[in-house]
């Protein structure tokens, strides 16, 4: 079963294709990457998912529907730019996803913001860059919903940062098994958690498919990202 | 390449191939090795993916082909042991010498030796393995 799929997807911002008959496939239960540079479309597909952007044409299903706030209700979705109002606190933080976020497990959140290195009375006003990504995905992680999508969950942030988001996703997969779509141009400490892989270029499907296959018929991720884009 | 050791068993991963092979035949290689001992637990899946960085779908797939194998065998809420049963060690002892040697006479075939050069060989080594 696919948690998404679109077809013939089209979208153009006045004469700028973002999107060119772009088709997807994402599997339930799995791990899959939207891998490509900037500039490639993956930003403008992110947003379709959650109704953000309306394709000018083709069809998109998220769980099996149209984007909505129903199936809203059942993504966890990072954005790529972490942002907190001033006065939060860790711990205010975990309140107020547990007072906005469907399906919000707070002593989850608690448990998972420790074992990514922050504490409760931490102010989120003077985090790094890296710490505040960590506490978004902390609530992001604490969601028990079908759906995690994760937009440029490493770009920018330091290399323990990044380790800890990976140590962290690799735990919350093993537990829960949700469907989980990454979108990323940072390959090097990741591709080894993916199951599939869909390579985007210039607004379309260059080369998609499971991981491991891809992986005996053409080498690496890296490898291959290198041949498509340079 | 990603490496990583966890209790006895070494692992060294290259991206540009299968993971899921490479995890099955190092666990294999670990067996064969007696780095795990026989009837030891080895690390769920969980604990192997943290340790390997890599996705647990790929773990799991490795374990259910040793499995398969009867190499390991899960008891219900305590996890998975190696098998202790010496004779199936022993079985997989004599396929991993069958593939050293099958890719040392590829190699050797490759360099252009013969059946009889590669004996003679062998023979003024005195036969003798380090």
């Amino acid at each position: 079963m696919n948690a998404i799929s679109g077809a013939g997807i089209c979208k153009k911002y006045g004469k700028r294709r973002a999107l060119d008959r772009f088709d997807i496939e994402v599997p339930e239960n799995a791990i899959t990457a939207i891998l490509g540079p900037n500039g490639a479309g993956k930003s403008t597909f992110m947003r379709m998912l959650t109704g953000l952007v309306v394709p000018d044409e083709g069809t998109l299903t998220v769980l099996g529907r149209k984007p909505s706030w129903e199936t809203n209700r059942l993504i966890s979705y990072l954005p790529d730019r972490a942002r907190w109002y001033q006065g939060h606190t860790v711990e205010t933080a975990i309140e107020w996803g547990s007072r906005l976020l469907p399906s919000f497990r707070k002593d989850e959140a608690r448990e998972i913001v420790g074992s990514l290195g922050l504490e409760a009375d931490m102010e989120t006003e003077g985090m790094s860059k890296g710490q505040e990504a960590r506490l978004m995905l902390a609530l992001c992680l604490a969601r028990d919903v079908p759906l995690l999508v994760l937009d440029e969950p490493f770009s920018g942030i330091d290399l323990l940062s990044r380790e800890k988001i990976v140590a962290a996703l690799i735990d919350s997969f093993s537990v829960r098994r949700q469907t989980v779509l990454i979108c990323t141009h940072e390959i090097a400490e990741t591709e080894s958690l993916f199951d599939h892989a869909v390579f985007v270029h210039e607004g379309r499907v260059a080369l998609a498919g499971e991981v491991e296959e891809l992986r005996s018929e053409r080498g690496s991720m890296q490898d291959i990202y290198r041949r498509i884009y340079a | 390449m990603n490496e990583a050791q966890i209790g006895g068993m070494r692992f060294a991963l290259d991206l540009s191939q299968p993971l899921y092979e490479q995890v099955l035949e190092q666990v294999r290689s670990s067996i064969a090795k007696g780095e795990i001992a026989l009837g030891e637990r080895i690390p769920s899946v969980r604990e192997m993916a943290q340790a390997l960085k890599i996705n647990p779908n790929t773990v799991m797939r490795a374990y259910q082909e040793l499995e398969r194998d009867q190499l390991t065998e899960t008891r219900r809420g305590q996890g998975t042991f190696i098998t202790t049963d010496a004779e199936k060690v022993s079985h997989i002892r004599h396929r991993l010498a069958e593939e050293a040697v099958d890719e040392f006479l590829g190699r050797m075939s490759s360099l252009g030796f013969t059946a009889s050069d590669i004996a003679s060989i062998l023979r003024a080594k005195g036969g003798e393995v380090r």
